[in-house]
């Protein structure tokens, strides 16, 4: 076995990220320890603001103009983020957004915004670009893609727009996956057979992904490995076994607490204290 | 009159007008009937579609039914109409999926909330003052945020605004459309907490809509299930979770944290 599969795909040590705006520096990102094996679903949960998508962008090389990335360690595959991320984005790493409809343009038919991806990323000629178009979107499970490729966006309900988006991160030939929030504006049933999707195309094209959520339970149906942020710090990482059964620090114990059935029904769910929500922080213990 | 349910829906069918040479669609609501009993929730979930939003808008009387009957303290609700409609729907306090959708950006907190009792004809003054600060720390947010603009709000304290003014005419049935969807997991359980505490203190009743299972399963009384239309489920709570009649909500149960602990902690 060459040594590049033993080694993590990604290593990131210390990252932060410092946005500069008129009202001051925004740490987005304070301390991020994060180490993914090649073939993992990783998870990296906290709650909005903890700094999850800005942690995705660095990877992708998409801070805010002018952002400070700071890190002791920052490499995907045996190369510096720092410097390649651009070049790596769309060759290597691919991004499935929260928002299909956002994600995909309203105007131009899917076969139009396939194949365009497939043009810049891959060099194959029309009706092998076709053909592929074809293949990627029956590996996601859509059910009929000669019709999937003459719809437009509209034409599609929100489950078939994330197989779409991942279809077309799958066409840029990446091999990591950045998954933001990939089913939160989904129905339970419907996000439940886009992770199952996303765990099949992982084990069938030897992908590795980070998914980002603030969700424990899409935690346990998709992750091997979670990576738990708290106001932009890394503060437990771990199989997901472990983690959900012997959680160490107390925020992550908070985020189990508050799934609807963590207690009997009517009980109160946990609270995080001093958390970004919190209406009244200074109050919080 | 005690021992009638607040609401009582029956064989209710609902059907959007299609264009005038299109095929009659088929019904958005396909005979629910249902009641809620008074000082308990009802928690209604299905998927995207299914029908949840068309009943509520009927049961709000923002859209026509084709047939079937709503009793609303025992009176026929489909026969009131103009101003006696809208006085007794002043009853009736909703909550939205999308806070920032349902409140102006611009307005401040204390002017969202005088809104509905400005509407309803209350004179301004310190009475409706004294009245937002307390309905404002009801809903767990200090009397700093009266003077703050919606959109300096985070989604929670949003929502907790739109609870806020939904409870501003002392309505005895809240009905809440999705109130948590847009939120995250955490921040839910917080709106949770609060619901269940307004629940206790003002003795409401709740319409409680959403696509999730487990949190209607945690906040609801009784619990209708909805696919396509249909009502594929009704019944106690304990029973619909614990037997459910269908595979469909079974799978709506059986994921996360708790099926997967279940499954591989050694035992
Ligand atoms: N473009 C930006 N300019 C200034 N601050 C930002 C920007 N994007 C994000 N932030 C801030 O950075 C922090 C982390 O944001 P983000 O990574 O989006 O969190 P999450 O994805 O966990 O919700 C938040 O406090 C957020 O307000
Ligand atoms: N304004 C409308 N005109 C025509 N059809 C509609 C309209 N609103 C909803 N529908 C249809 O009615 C059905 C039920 O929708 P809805 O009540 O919004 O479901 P849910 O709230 O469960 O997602 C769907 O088939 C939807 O397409
Ligand atoms: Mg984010
Ligand atoms: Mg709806």
């Amino acid at each position: 076995m060459p040594l590049s599969d033993t080694t993590p795909l990604l290593e990131i040590r210390g990252l932060s990220v410092t946005i500069p705006t008129p009202e001051g520096d925004v740490h987005a990102v304070r301390a991020v320890d994060l180490e993914i094996g090649r073939g993992d679903i990783h998870g990296l949960i906290g709650e909005s603001g903890s700094g999850k998508t800005m942690t995705g962008m660095a990877m992708l090389g998409l801070v805010p103009k002018g952002s400070r990335i700071g890190a002791g360690r920052f490499h995907f595959d045996g190369q510096d983020l720092r410097q390649q991320a651009g070049r790596l984005r769309g060759r290597r790493i691919g991004m499935i957004s929260q928002d299909p409809a956002a994600a995909l343009n309203p105007v131009l038919s899917i076969r139009r915004q396939i194949d365009d991806v497939l043009r810049t990323h891959r060099d194959l000629p029309r009706a092998a670009r076709r053909a592929e178009a074809l293949a990627l979107l029956a590996a996601t499970g859509l059910p009929d893609p000669e019709k999937v490729l003459r719809s437009y966006p509209h034409q599609l309900s929100g489950g078939m727009q994330q197989r779409v988006v991942i279809a077309q991160a799958l066409a840029t030939g990446a091999d990591f996956l950045i998954a933001d929030e990939p089913t939160t504006a989904l129905d339970v049933s419907v996000a439940m057979q886009v992770l199952a999707l996303l765990r099949r195309l992982v084990a069938e094209r030897n992908l590795t992904v980070l998914m980002i959520t603030h969700d424990m339970d899409v935690i346990a149906e998709a992750c091997d490995r979670v990576t738990v942020l708290y106001a932009g710090r890394s503060v437990e990482t771990g199989p997901v076994e472990e983690v959900l059964n012997r959680p160490a620090h107390r925020y992550t114990r908070a985020l189990l607490g508050a799934l609807p059935d963590a207690v009997p029904r009517g009980a109160r769910l946990a609270v995080v204290e001093g958390s970004f929500d919190d209406p009244d922080p200074e109050g919080a213990a | 009159m005690t021992g009638s349910p607040l609401l009582e829906v029956t064989d209710l069918l609902i059907r959007y007008r299609a264009g005038l040479f299109a095929p009659r669609p088929k019904p958005a609501v396909n005979g629910a009937s249902f009641r809620l009993e008074r000082g308990t929730t009802l928690g209604i979930v299905g998927e995207s579609g299914s029908g949840k939003t068309s009943l509520l808008r009927a049961i709000l009387r923002l859209l026509p039914v084709e047939s079937g009957a709503i009793r609303l303290e025992g009176r026929d609700w489909l026969a009131l109409h103009g101003r006696a409609l809208r006085r007794a729907r002043q009853g009736i306090g909703v909550v939205s999926q999308n806070p920032f959708l349902s409140l102006s950006p611009r307005l401040t907190v204390a002017e969202i909330l005088a809104e509905p009792m400005l509407a309803a004809g209350h004179r301004p003054g310190p009475q409706i003052r004294d009245r937002i600060a307390a309905l404002l720390s009801d809903c767990g947010l200090p009397a700093a945020f009266l003077d703050r603009r919606a959109r300096e709000l985070s989604g929670g304290q949003a929502q907790r605004v739109a609870i806020a003014r939904a409870l501003a005419l002392e309505p005895r049935l809240l009905v809440l459309d999705e109130p948590t969807s847009a939120l995250d997991v955490s921040v839910q359980a917080q709106i949770l907490n609060l619901l269940s505490d307004l629940r206790e203190r003002h003795e409401l009743s709740m319409l409680f809509v959403t696509h999730n299972l487990k949190v209607v399963a945690h906040v609801a009384d009784s619990l209708l299930v909805m696919r396509r239309g249909d009502v594929v489920e009704f019944g106690p709570t304990e029973q619909v979770v614990h037997a459910p009649a269908q595979p469909y909500t079974r799978e709506l149960l059986s994921f996360g944290v708790h099926s997967r602990t279940a499954r591989k902690e050694p035992s």
